[in-house]
């Protein structure tokens, strides 16, 4: 007992600052950055990309990276001949729209395009969402078929150095009772109907996480027989959080971002 | 291995062919040794059982791997291979039989060797090859949404193929009798972790029988690996299970480099050594964490969980990754990673080491948590020895394997480390098995980087040769990871076999929980640890 509380008392607070301040750690790999001026558009990382991540631009000849589907394995900065990829230290990655994580642009349909004055009143309707979830939400987290990896970065949020309850945000058993769903994982075969019913056990208003690069777009798992590419061909995804597996600070940030507190 | 071992393992398998063929006689064909341990015998379907039961019944030798390969283009016919390992002597004995596609249909082994039940399940769903005598044949990968005639390992199916769902009911083992329940659980648990379904069958507080359906987040990965590069190949390797990611891509590395035939230089066999210790204690200290977590022990859980995160911190600040990715390459290691970093990594060792005792002191004079854990989920050593349960789950169980000590490999027949073990196979046993190895695994993490010189950290490899196999297996944290890679032409790989120590395991789980609470459901499980993702695939 009395070790207990001198344990207690040795280490008062661990909790990092993070997003206040940038994380301490000198080294640490983050997203890759091909640099236009020395990419000669050879195509050696375009071929060789495990999770095909890389394309060539149509207008500039030079290889450019899709980051939803980038699992940061460093491959392409290993063998780029004109050393032209660096991985930078950026976690800070998550975004709202696929769009801004692809090298190019979608092809948009033309029934995929709504009505302005209806853009407008989702937009209205997202903001009071995220205003309402602000100082208190709570996650379930769906694992619908990732390595594990992801998962255990989840689990990173709730030890001593990430702390997420800081935030008001927590964990909760069942659906029923969340307000967030944090997805990791391709959306296997087997596991296409739990994400779908977990989803609509969750009440309404409610928001989608996807974590990681197989949740965001299938990652290295994309195009199998056994999986789909990425959850948001089964349900509407609010933020996007690429990563293989991206850091709990990185998972951080997309909750924040999912509910306007980070810029 | 050096050319007296070599001898000496040669006669000893000459010495058990003879043995074999006088038993079997002219259904064992000829015998095939390659990479100085792997011994492919032939053997006529018809005599599968006798040479199953010869190997794994009267030599004790543990079926470590039975597996299919689709090898209809050279000699049309399915080749079954049953792997025993001799792990005194560590050699591999691989049973090879040939199955031709008119008959689809093999013996079951299953009653002599029940570890073969999900193996032999595992092959009738992704070949189509039927297990004669099998008593429970119920699917294994696919959960009534598949079509019939449908089998994703062969090679005519195409990979990126999605086939229509269909609606199957998935039937249950039933216990039936007066107040008995069952208690469904999952795909989506309360906790975060992997998806998976089980089934409780209850009478009061005991579960009286566990089922488990597993295959939830069934990826294709081997399907996947067919007919891309051996460079590919890695980082499926490293992206079957997060927390193995390193054992695994080990274990690969390790098959491939046997099949090129390369020699892997000293400061890469130690740096691999390093890793595969730092990976272990990484895993090992959120299962203790995590045991604390489901027994409602916050201080104790809160500690691991600091541990383990300053574990990371060292993972970090070595490789750039907290899971130990991109850290392996075919030939050796991608960077010096652990150059100029030794003092810094020591003195981080040593606060850890240091904290580790402190805090087991603390929790081992908890008597309401030491309550909950003695005697709890008990694994006895028959039943771990008939299912093959390796790693930690084994050892708490008396049987003293690890593939570091029976299968040398990277630097560890350089270090000098004893093998945990205990008796009882309760939570409490495997814990204890796990705090042994946390001490241990700093210890050879101290001397790798006290021994440590400079050199290479890398070969080169050149082309692979076609249509050859290896195994690579390694250690990992959850124990034994097992491996089997054929290569295909022009750097590609034909098939690659994973089996992670959680396929191994999974059934022993569902032994353990029997007679005990549901609530220390979630404490046996967690006292084991598994992966979902590297038993689906």
């Amino acid at each position: 007992m009395f070790k207990s509380a001198k344990k207690l008392l040795k280490y008062g607070r661990l909790t990092q600052s993070f997003p206040n301040k940038p994380v301490n750690i000198d080294g640490i790999i983050g997203s890759p950055e091909i640099d236009p001026l020395r990419c000669n558009g050879c195509g050696s990382c375009i071929s060789r990309c495990p999770s095909n991540a890389i394309v060539l631009d149509n207008l500039t000849k030079k290889a450019a990276i899709h980051l939803d589907q980038c699992i940061f394995c460093v491959l392409c900065e290993t063998i780029c001949p004109m050393a032209a990829v660096k991985m930078t230290d950026k976690i800070e990655l998550a975004e709202k729209e696929k769009s801004k994580l692809r090298a190019e642009t979608y092809t948009v349909l033309d029934n995929d395009i709504l009505d302005a004055s209806e853009e407008v009143l989702e937009e209205e309707l997202k903001r009071k969402i995220r205003k309402m979830f602000g100082r208190s939400l709570k996650i379930r987290e769906v694992d619908s078929g990732s390595c594990n990896a992801c998962d255990y970065e989840i689990n990173g949020l709730n030890n001593p150095f990430n702390d997420i309850e800081r935030f008001g945000i927590s964990f909760v058993a069942s659906p029923r009772h969340a307000d967030m769903l944090l997805v990791t994982g391709t959306a296997t075969r087997n596991m296409q109907v739990a994400l779908q019913k977990t989803y609509h056990a969750t009440p309404d208003p409610k928001l989608v996480v996807a974590v990681g690069a197989c949740a965001c777009s299938g990652g290295i798992f994309r195009d199998s027989y056994a999986t789909t590419n990425g959850i948001d061909s089964l349900v509407p995804v609010d933020v996007y959080v690429p990563g293989c597996p991206p850091r709990p600070q990185a998972i951080l940030y997309g909750i924040l971002k999912a509910l306007d507190r980070v810029r | 291995m050096n050319e007296k071992n070599i001898t000496i393992i040669e006669n000893l398998i000459d010495a058990m062919l003879q043995q074999l063929k006088q038993r079997i006689g002219v259904a064992l064909g000829k015998s095939d040794l390659v990479n100085h341990n792997e011994c492919y015998v032939n053997i006529d379907s018809s005599m599968i059982r006798a040479g199953a039961k010869a190997l794994g019944l009267e030599y004790g030798f543990p079926l470590v791997s039975l597996f299919a390969n689709d090898e209809r283009a050279f000699d049309k016919s399915f080749v079954l291979y049953y792997t025993f390992a001799d792990r005194e002597n560590g050699i591999l004995y691989i049973l090879k039989t040939a199955i031709a596609e008119e008959t689809g249909a093999f013996d079951s082994i299953c009653d002599l060797l029940p570890a073969a039940s999900a193996y032999e399940r595992e092959i009738k769903d992704l070949f189509g090859l039927l297990p004669l005598g099998h008593p429970n044949p119920k699917p294994l990968v696919f959960h009534g949404n598949w079509p019939d005639l449908a089998y994703p390992l062969r090679k005519e199916f195409d990979k990126t193929k999605k086939l229509p769902f269909e609606t199957k009911e998935m039937v249950f083992a039933s216990v039936e009798g007066e107040g008995i329940y069952e208690i469904p659980v999952g795909p989506v648990h309360a906790g975060i972790i992997e998806p998976g379904h089980f089934r409780f069958s209850v009478a009061g507080e005991p579960v009286i029988n566990l089922e488990a359906q597993l295959y939830y987040v069934h990826k294709g990965i081997e399907k996947l690996c067919e007919g891309s590069s051996i460079e590919r190949g890695l980082f499926f390797s490293e992206r079957i299970s997060g927390d193995e990611s390193f054992s695994n891509s080990l274990a690969y590395c390790q098959a491939v480099e046997k099949i090129a035939m390369v020699e892997i230089p000293e400061r890469a066999q130690l740096t691999r050594t390093f890793f595969a210790e730092l990976e272990r204690l990484i895993s090992h200290l959120g299962d203790l964490g995590g045991v604390c977590l489901d027994a409602a022990y916050g201080f104790a859980t809160f500690q691991y969980r600091m541990l383990r995160g300053w574990a990371f911190r060292i993972a970090a600040e070595t490789c750039g990754m907290r899971f130990l990715r991109s850290i392996n390459q075919v030939g050796g290691i991608r960077i010096d990673f652990l150059l100029g970093k030794e003092e810094s990594i020591l003195s981080q060792l040593a606060v850890i080491k240091k904290e580790l005792e402190d805090t087991v002191d603390i929790v081992k004079s908890n008597s309401m948590f030491t309550d909950r854990i003695e005697n709890t989920g008990i694994l006895k050593n028959k039943v771990a020895k008939d299912l093959n349960a390796v790693g930690p789950g084994g050892r708490a169980s008396g049987l003293p394997y690890d593939v570091r000590k029976d299968f040398p490999y990277c630097s560890y027949d350089e270090i000098d480390f004893s093998t945990a073990l205990q008796k009882n196979g309760d939570i409490c046993s495997r814990l204890q098995v796990k705090i042994f190895e946390c001490y241990q695994s700093i210890a050879i993490m101290q001397s790798v980087l006290g021994t440590l010189k400079e050199g290479e950290i890398k070969v080169s490899v050149g082309a692979i040769p076609a249509y050859r196999c290896a195994f690579g297996m390694n250690e990992g944290p959850k124990g034994e990871t097992f491996h089997w890679l054929m290569t295909g032409e022009q750097d590609s790989i034909f098939r690659y076999k994973v089996r992670t120590a959680s396929f191994c395991n999974w059934p022993a789980v569902c032994q353990a929980v029997r007679g005990n609470l549901v609530p220390d459901f979630p404490l046996i499980n967690k006292s084991f640890n598994l992966s979902y993702a590297g038993n689906d695939l």
